[in-house]
């Protein structure tokens, strides 16, 4: 729709922009069907499905002329009013019976081709018709719409005349066909009910021309009908007034004919003939187009809100897990210090090779590995803490994985179950979305991949945490720094038991004090190294609880919960893009419906009546 | 002009109590009809001859009403004021502005006569001017004029009727109102408007309903058609089954319209009878009694047709109270959700049970029982220091929030099972479907929380149960309560499993609970039996089990009432006894009374 449409909304009496409308017919072709399984789609593809061949028709048949369906109540003078146009009686009229006109007449000039047209739906008979009012255009004097049965007549009645009477639907088959209609109505008729339903019906997209009949009779209710027709919503241009009979009268005996019935065959000539015919077509097509649109978007209106309301719902629910979530996991992994310790211990120790220090760490990380061989982390968590994987468990654990991290099954269901109820709300049931509580298939996928996002976030988390902390002690000189105040103490307890022996036992000749030293100095050893580890990993640990906040405060940007709600999320999503696009067309519609040509001495239905 | 006597007045007096009774009924049905689902009966034939003819004036003064009814601008009101004599309801070139009837009295009938009970549906107004009936301001009046002259006949009521074809349907329904009171219709008629079903339709019911037909065809191109009017009206005969009373042809003279004029050509050659009689006149002159008889028994005609009236209407609720009683049966088949409940804490029915013992054990008794309780407590404070042992505190906080999980898990599950129901069920849909789509689900769930939350552990309604219980059992089994001591070690306790139910009758399900547990009115909470210290109960006496069972069974259907509360009163709100009352509609006296009446009314009818 990016056509450069701007110079032709400015001139009043342009043509219709024409790509920008074959674009828009295209896009609301792609658009209509495109909905989610949701009852407002299927409403607005059904209706579309009742636009879009005309709409393509008017665009393949543009230089066709234009049929003009003549309509009306019975006793109205349609056929009159055919008859004084074609020149001649080709449609019966009169008096005698109500109705007269049972099967529609098709007249035509002798070198128009109707073949086109589809006769035998409209069960019409055809005549040719060599009047200079019809030259230009195919007339169709339409059955009436008022004498069949109402629906809802009980079909004891059946013996009546009527019961065979099929009128109105022969008039529903009929004007499908028609591009303009030609209202004819009289003083007795002009508010009828069931008149006013039937071209309600029927007027979108249809331009119309008003006629009263009966002028020789009747009073001039003209202005009376034109209230009438803009309460229903027409845009009521002229109204003509005639007199058929008479009109039928002078046309067979040659006269000038009556000014009335001369504006009507001038109007016909210069608004629908020709050059015009085109823009009526166009015209009367860019309507319709922004009639469903303008419908669609009427319909969706409401459910947009409630597809917004549903957004909102996911958003909330999500949060709502999630900070479960986030509780949970956070209160597991503070508790967890040992694991933490022997984490980030473990990683350490594997660094440090060379010195007496590092293998006293060794030593003591060999003895630690034992007790968690008696004592593996348990959860999710745990597992994670104990460098174990997770991927895999949620697979057979299903719920229960899931449980392990801290989100109950409960307060999924409960979740699911608020947003099941804003999306019925919003009419959009299953298959669309799922229910509460999720089928085996479909949780075990979720929870899958629930654990497998939790697993990665947590792993990649915690791998943060530990390099971080690692750095802290890292460095060369550190590790050599301890390696010199391990080794001190033990120099000095080596240089003692040297001195002990060489000095004392060889030199001076004291006994030697024996093993006890040793023993003692051992103790030391082990008591100076603890004190060392432990310095090491009071280092390491400093700030660990904030660290934990920082992670978990990271669950909502990493969408753990959303494979739980994904259904709804996705319903939620596909509908307000769907509405937002209709809305888009709709304007688009809008706007070249407004730019393009007026057509001076057509009505046109702008709006439901009220 | 000739008035018919007072005296000549049929008696409808013994019809007219079961009338008014069977109106009565019909009124206090329509209400269970409208929730049932049954059509508004309003709109029905019947029910206007019923509301609209018979109540109004089988007791009342057998005045006879008169109606001018017919298309938009056929001349109706221009044909009143040619009967009346004067201008009473103004008469334009515009369709539809007649809005409202205009009724001509004759004097002083409107001190006596309560009109508002004749006209049903209207408020009666007195005439101003004759635009009253064009006044677009008023809504549903009927305007009434009593005659200045004096020329007509007491008995008579003349109407101007609003159009019964136009785009405005309020004055279909107005001009039904008053074809229901009529006795005679004048139906105007034009060549244009004979045959078109709305017109057809119209009349045709009021000759269904015994009304007497007089036909005036308008704006006739006099005298060229007079002879296509027996073709015309042939064919509204056949259509409607009027049997014309007469025939009059009204010229189209748009000049003496304009002036108010109107001149009615009798046609004797289509008039039963063949005598040309002024329409004024006839309206005046006929057999008052005659047309009133025949319109009150066609009326009744009406009310008791065995498919389009009354007993049709009476049927159709039977029906629908029996889709109602299926849609019933299917809510108590899928309504019903199994609560897994987490095993309890063992201590509260114990702790329970030890403080009922402890005032009936001797010394020595609770001497070592408090030493083993002293060890216990001890083994369990140590295995929670070593972190494989969780506390009595947090083992109840452990248990709370599982138990939360699996009700939650419940409601959700219920939720479910109504929305599968209601989609099944278009009668449930109607009824809960709405509820269940708009109501805020969080709410429900709050609910959830905030009972379950404000329920302790052990309540002091279950304190209660349990020592009326063991008072129960110490009486009847006095040597036993020693053995109840032996038994009484650390029981293991089996998963309690409930299940919710809707139940029609309100059942209840929980024998040894319904004394002292409230019971929610429509739902039965069943409890697969607990077993509690399974070993220890086994090795006492048979007499302990059964206890032991109740005991545990008390305390479940305790907390499985705080989900069937929620369900009840905030997710369902009164739906349930709703369903109840509609299924059982179908059994109410009304409708035996109805069709009672329906015979005696067509009896009493002659």
């Amino acid at each position: 729709m990016d056509t450069p449409t701007g110079s032709t909304s400015s001139t009043p009496a342009a043509e219709p922009d024409f790509a920008a409308f074959d674009l828009l017919v295209e896009a609301l072709g792609r658009w209509a069907p495109s909905g989610p399984a949701w009852p407002p789609a299927r409403r607005v593809k059904s209706e579309w499905e009742g636009v879009a061949p005309r709409l393509d028709k008017a665009r393949l048949e543009l230089s066709r002329v234009l049929v003009v369906g003549v309509v009306g109540g019975t006793g109205t003078g349609k056929s009159t009013l055919v008859n004084a146009l074609a020149g001649s009686e080709v449609s019966t009229a009169g008096d005698v019976a109500r109705p007269t006109t049972i099967n529609p007449v098709v007249v035509a000039a002798r070198d128009v081709d109707v073949s086109w047209l589809p006769l035998d739906v409209m069960q019409a008979r055809l005549v040719r018709s060599d009047s200079p009012a019809v030259a230009n255009i195919v007339l169709v004097d339409c059955p009436d719409p008022d004498t069949q049965a109402t629906a809802g007549t009980p079909s004891a009645e059946s013996s009546k005349p009527s019961a065979a009477n099929r009128n109105r639907d022969l008039l529903e088959a009929v004007l499908p066909a028609c591009d303009v209609l030609l209202l004819v109505s009289t003083a007795q008729k002009y508010r009828s009910w069931i008149v006013a339903r039937e071209v309600a019906t029927f007027a979108p997209g249809r331009p119309l021309l008003f006629v009263q009949t009966h002028a020789s009779r009747d009073p001039d209710i003209r202005d009376d009908w034109r209230k009438e027709l803009e309460s229903q919503g027409f845009d009521v241009p002229r109204i003509f007034r005639i007199d058929g009979v008479e009109a039928a009268a002078r046309m067979a005996a040659g006269l000038e004919p009556e000014p009335g019935f001369r504006d009507l065959v001038a109007a016909i000539d210069g608004e629908l003939a020709g050059r015009a015919a085109r823009r009526v077509r166009r015209t009367g097509a860019l309507d319709l187009a922004a009639w469903f649109t303008r419908q669609a978007r009427t319909d969706l209106a409401a459910s947009g809100e409630l597809v917004a309301a549903l957004a909102t719902g996911v958003n909330a629910e999500r949060s709502r897990l999630e900070a479960i979530l986030a509780r949970s996991i956070s209160e597991t992994l503070r508790t967890n210090r040992s694991a933490w310790q022997r984490l980030i211990a473990d990683d350490v120790v594997a660094r440090w090779h060379g010195g007496p220090f590092a293998s006293f760490l060794h030593v003591i990380a060999a003895l630690g590995s034992l007790w968690s061989r008696v004592r593996p982390g348990t959860g999710v968590v745990g597992r994670l803490l104990a460098g174990q994987s997770v991927s895999g468990t949620a697979r057979d654990g299903g719920w229960k994985a899931v449980e392990e991290l801290g989100l109950p099954a409960g307060e999924v269901e409960q979740s699911r179950s608020v947003l099941a109820g804003l999306a019925a709300r919003a009419g959009m049931q299953e298959p669309l979305v799922g229910r509460a509580r999720l089928d085996d298939a479909t949780a075990s996928a979720a929870t899958a991949a629930l654990v497998d996002r939790a697993g990665a976030w947590l792993s990649a988390g915690i791998d943060r945490l530990v390099v971080e902390r690692r750095a802290r002690v890292g460095r060369t000189a550190f590790h050599w720094l301890f390696e010199v105040l391990f080794s001190t103490l033990l120099v000095t307890v080596l240089v003692r038991a040297g001195w002990n022996f060489f000095h004392g036992n060889l030199w001076e000749g004291k006994p030697v004090s024996g093993i006890g030293f040793l023993e003692e100095a051992i103790v030391w050893v082990i008591l100076w190294g603890l004190l060392l580890r432990w310095l090491i990993f009071a280092l390491v640990r400093l700030g660990l609880d904030r660290d934990i906040q920082g992670l978990v405060g990271s669950v909502a940007s990493s969408r753990l919960v959303d494979p739980l709600l994904a259904d709804f999320a996705v319903a939620a999503a596909a509908a307000s893009t769907w509405i937002d696009e209709g809305t888009r067309l709709g304007v688009e519609a809008d706007r070249l419906a407004s730019g393009c040509g007026e057509m001076p001495g057509l009505g046109r239905l702008r709006r439901p009546g009220t | 002009m000739v008035s018919s006597g007072q005296s000549a007045a049929p008696s409808f007096a013994a019809w007219a109590g079961s009338v008014a009774e069977l109106c009565d009924v019909v009124d206090r049905l329509t209400p269970v009809a409208a929730s049932l689902g049954v059509a508004d009966p309003s709109v029905a034939a019947w029910h206007g001859a019923l509301y609209g003819k018979l109540r109004p004036q089988v007791s009342r003064e057998p005045l006879l009403v008169a109606a001018v009814c017919g298309g938009t601008n056929t001349g109706k009101s221009l044909i009143t004021n040619s009967l009346v004599g004067s201008g009473i309801s103004r008469s334009t070139p515009e369709a539809a502005r007649t809005l409202h009837p205009v009724a001509s009295l004759a004097r002083g009938v409107a001190a006596r006569t309560d009109l508002a009970a004749l006209f049903p549906g209207f408020r009666p107004v007195a005439w101003r001017s004759e635009a009253d009936a064009v006044d677009v301001a008023a809504a549903d009046v009927l305007v009434w004029r009593e005659d200045s002259g004096g020329e007509q006949p007491e008995r008579l009521v003349v109407l101007d009727t609003p159009d019964i074809d136009g785009t405005l349907r309020e004055n279909w329904h107005r001009a039904e109102l008053v074809r229901n009171a009529a006795d005679v219709i004048v139906a105007v008629l034009t060549q244009q408007k004979y045959n078109d079903a709305a017109v057809r339709d119209f009349f045709a019911a009021a000759a269904a309903a015994g009304k007497t037909v007089i036909v005036v065809f308008n704006m006739v191109d006099w005298p060229r058609q007079r002879e296509r009017i027996a073709g015309w009206l042939a064919t509204f005969a056949a259509e409607t089954g009027v049997a014309a009373a007469a025939v009059y042809a009204g010229p189209h003279d748009f000049d003496a319209a304009e002036a108010g004029r109107i001149t009615l050509h009798p046609l004797p050659e289509l008039t039963p009878g063949g005598v040309e009689v002024p329409l004024a006149e006839r309206l005046a002159t006929g057999d008052f009694d005659r047309i009133k008889r025949q319109a009150m028994a066609g009326a009744m005609r009406v009310v008791a047709d065995p498919a389009q009236g009354l007993a049709g209407w009476l049927d159709a609720i039977d029906r629908a109270a029996a889709g109602w009683r299926d849609a019933q049966r299917l809510l108590e088949r899928e309504g019903r959700v199994q609560v897994e409940l987490p095993s309890p804490p063992r201590e509260i029915v114990w702790d329970e049970v030890w403080t009922w013992l402890e005032p009936r054990r001797s010394a020595v008794d609770l001497v070592v029982s408090s030493g083993y309780r002293t060890i216990g407590w001890g083994v369990s404070w140590a295995a929670h220091r070593l972190g494989v042992g969780r506390t009595a505190a947090e083992r109840k906080e452990d248990f709370a929030a599982t138990e939360l999980e699996a009700l939650k898990r419940a409601l959700a599950d219920f939720i479910d099972r109504l929305d599968d129901a209601c989609r099944r069920d278009d009668r449930l849909g109607r009824l809960l479907g709405p509820r269940l789509a708009t109501a805020d689900r969080k709410a429900w769930y709050a609910d959830l929380e905030r009972r379950h939350a404000a329920l302790p552990l052990v309540s002091e309604d279950y304190r209660t149960f349990v020592r009326a219980e063991l008072d129960r059992f110490a009486a009847a089994n006095p040597g036993m309560v020693k053995a109840v001591l032996a038994g009484l070690t650390v029981g293991s306790v089996v998963r309690p499993v409930m299940t919710l139910a809707l139940f029609s009758a309100g059942a209840a399900a929980v024998p040894a609970a319904a004394g002292v547990l409230h019971h929610v009115l429509d739902f039965g909470v069943t409890v697969a039996a607990p077993l509690a210290g399974e070993g220890a109960v086994a090795a006492a006496s048979q007499g302990i089990r059964p206890l032991i069972e109740r005991l545990f069974a008390g305390w479940s259907a305790e907390r499985g009432r705080i989900l069937a509360e929620t369900l009840h009163n905030v997710v369902l709100g009164d739906g349930v006894e709703e369903i109840g009352r509609l299924a059982s509609a179908g059994s109410r006296p009304e409708l035996v009374r109805a069709r009672h009446l329906l015979v005696e009314c067509s009896r009493e009818c002659g």
